[in-house]
């Protein structure tokens, strides 16, 4: 009979202990998870025949294209989007790049702001564009992705030639950052 | 959805699957044949309630606790996860384990052997989580040259349903042995495991970064998930599959009871050493491949224009090839083994012929072990126990576990007697009762029988 009463004793003790701590589970409100994607993106590596037209005339603008369908799957949880532009350009010439996205139509619906400026004979330079939470939504409409390169006019007036020792560099990335909320 | 959440991580936070320790050769009951058949069986036959005689449910997760993460205390959740997440070790490992017996039965042959029988059905999933895929899930993939790999990622689910049928014969007066054969009929089953490869981004040189997928070789096997057009997931269903309709399989148990002497003992079981041979509604997936790439390198060359998506998608579909096979696979039932070795004294009095009866003792103190051997994960478990016939009613047992959730897991357990009506119920992890969101694993089995005893 000791033994009964010890495990009623037992029992009881544990009946009257509260169950539960406060727990508020409506904090989830507020739990989030904000993760940051890191993804490459274009690069180029060019010399002097890549500006130059088939009569070794300097071209001012040269132009690329990629048909690159951007999904909106993430679309609810992308904040914004940071892309990183390093140039470097060895020419006695300055260049400008400018990425425009196109719709199904062809039509311009966004530029990546602001230009990259490339100054003549620079080294490692860093241009960091944000595409904000509100652009997103056009952003979603691309079909295709124009790169434009302006060759800048030189002050002296001199052109680029075949011979041209020179490159002109350019490296990317984005990061993604994504905020999903856990309700 | 918050509630679904909230849900799937209550039952996450609570407890590890399949060890028993409690009910394991506890008070006699007509379940601990399921766990050993070859346990001593005193009566002369029993019935399950229909639908009662068993209920189990276990779960666990041993990285983190309710508490941990939503503990009312003023600080930011937010704050939480993180501290929860630091804490998180190379990998941890979720699991629940749901049973519940539709029939129950047995009786004693005229050869004096104990027939046991029934059907019951059985939910299980684990999957082990390496720390690397949660910190690409929760922070992303901004720290160079860092793995995240897939290389510890497995998983294992299953539903089915379990005919079986025991024998437990006592060979002499120290010998006791048994075995149950089954007959599985699985609904559905996934598996996932050897899994390997690695995602990582590293410093480039044509580019910023390169980023690889290395190594990768994952493979996914289901039976039951993806049905035929036409096929819906609906009561007759389930009937349908989980009653021989499913995926067919064969196992057996053996097991032991060894008596030493009139005090010492030595139980033990295999359980689950069988098959499903997954036939129906199978879709399995396989990638695998090398991947690296440094971004898209732009040409500028207007007479050679080139389509740099359909070339990169081209190139990921060469070097990284999912494909889905469609062969039938058989997959192995997790193998659970028993043991343990008990003392019992305190000879008990008999009330009505005012003597005491040599063969029979009121306490019983022992040690047990569990283990499973899963192809997806294995785990062991030590418990040591005391049990005590309080009176001819109630029986009851206590227990503490060692496991790989908690060093502090008591668990007990009560059964109770009146006439032909017994009910039980065996619960673990009591010293979190005081705050059950606090404990990282617990499980409970209970249950209604009639038994019929022998007429002395």
């Amino acid at each position: 009979m000791k033994f009964l009463k010890i495990t009623v004793l037992f029992l009881i003790g544990f009946c009257l202990q509260s169950c539960t701590k406060d727990v508020d589970f409506d904090q989830l409100d507020q739990a989030s998870v904000q993760s940051i994607y890191v993804v490459t993106l274009v690069y180029l590596d060019l010399t002097a025949p890549n500006f130059l037209d088939n009569f070794n005339n300097e071209i001012s603008l040269s132009t690329d294209v990629i048909n690159v369908p951007i999904t909106k799957d993430a679309e609810p949880y992308v904040e914004k989007v940071e892309i990183t532009v390093i140039t470097q350009n060895t020419f006695n010439r300055a260049f400008t790049f400018n990425f425009v996205f196109y719709d199904s139509f062809n039509t311009p619906i966004y530029t990546l702001q602001p230009t990259i400026m490339v100054p003549e004979n620079s080294g490692e330079t860093t241009t960091i564009i944000e595409i904000p939470k509100s652009d997103l939504s056009i952003i979603y409409n691309t079909v295709s992705i124009g790169a434009y390169i302006n060759l800048l006019r030189s002050g002296d007036g001199s052109v680029l030639t075949k011979n041209e020792i020179g490159t002109l560099n350019l490296k990317s990335s984005s990061k993604r950052f994504l905020t999903y909320l856990i309700k | 959805m918050r509630k679904l959440l909230m849900l799937i991580f209550l039952v996450f936070s609570v407890g590890y699957a399949q060890n028993k320790q409690v009910l394991y050769d506890f008070s006699g009951l007509p379940q601990t044949l399921l766990l050993n058949p070859g346990a001593e069986v005193s009566y002369k036959s029993h019935v399950g309630m229909p639908f009662l005689s068993q209920i189990s449910f276990q779960s666990g997760f041993t990285g983190f606790s309710t508490y941990d993460i939503f503990a009312d205390n003023g600080i930011d959740i937010n704050v939480k996860i993180r501290a929860a997440l630091a804490k998180y070790r190379k990998t941890e490992f979720v699991a629940v384990n749901q049973q519940l017996e539709i029939l129950s039965g047995g009786f004693r042959l005229p050869n004096k052997n104990y027939l046991s029988f029934g059907y019951y059905e059985e939910f299980e999933a684990l999957a082990k989580i390496p720390k690397e895929l949660v910190d690409l899930y929760y922070e992303g993939n901004t720290i160079i040259n860092k793995h995240y790999s897939a290389n510890k990622l497995a998983f294992r689910a299953e539903m089915l349903g379990v005919l079986h049928v025991g024998l437990s014969k006592k060979l002499n007066d120290k010998w006791q042995i048994g075995a149950r054969a089954k007959i599985y009929s699985g609904m559905f089953h996934i598996k996932s495991k050897q899994n390997s490869g690695a995602l990582f981004t590293q410093l480039g040189t044509n580019n910023t970064y390169s980023q690889q997928l290395e190594n990768m070789n994952l493979l996914m096997q289901t039976s039951g998930l993806f049905l035929d057009s036409g096929e819906t997931v609906d009561g007759s269903y389930v009937k349908k599959n989980l009653l021989f309709g499913g995926n067919l399989g064969l196992g057996f148990d053996f097991g032991f009871t060894h008596h030493l002497d009139k005090q010492w003992a030595i139980t033990g079981s295999i359980q689950d050493l069988g098959f499903v041979y997954n036939t129906k509604n199978v879709e399995s997936y396989s990638i695998k491949g090398n991947y690296e790439i440094d971004g898209i390198q732009l040409a500028f060359d207007p007479n050679n224009p080139e389509d740099y998506w359909t070339d990169l998608e081209d190139d990921f579909n060469e070097q990284i090839v999912l494909d889905t096979i469609y062969d039938k696979y058989i997959s192995f039932r997790p193998v659970k083994l028993n043991g343990a070795l008990s003392y019992s004294f305190g000879q008990t009095y008999d009330d009505c012929r005012f003597l005491i009866d040599p063969g029979s003792f009121n306490n019983k103190i022992g040690f047990q072990w569990f283990s499973t051997v899963g192809i997806v994960h294995s785990y062991m478990a030590a418990t040591v126990f005391f049990e005590r016939k309080i009176n001819k009613f109630l029986q009851t047992k206590l227990t503490y576990t060692a496991d790989s959730y908690s060093f502090s897991n008591v668990g007990m357990g009560l059964s109770t007697q009146i006439g032909l009506f017994n009910a039980y119920f065996t619960a673990d992890n009591l010293l979190n009762l005081n705050n059950i969101y606090a404990a990282k694993s617990a499980s409970f089995q209970l249950g209604i029988n009639f038994i019929f005893k022998e007429k002395n």
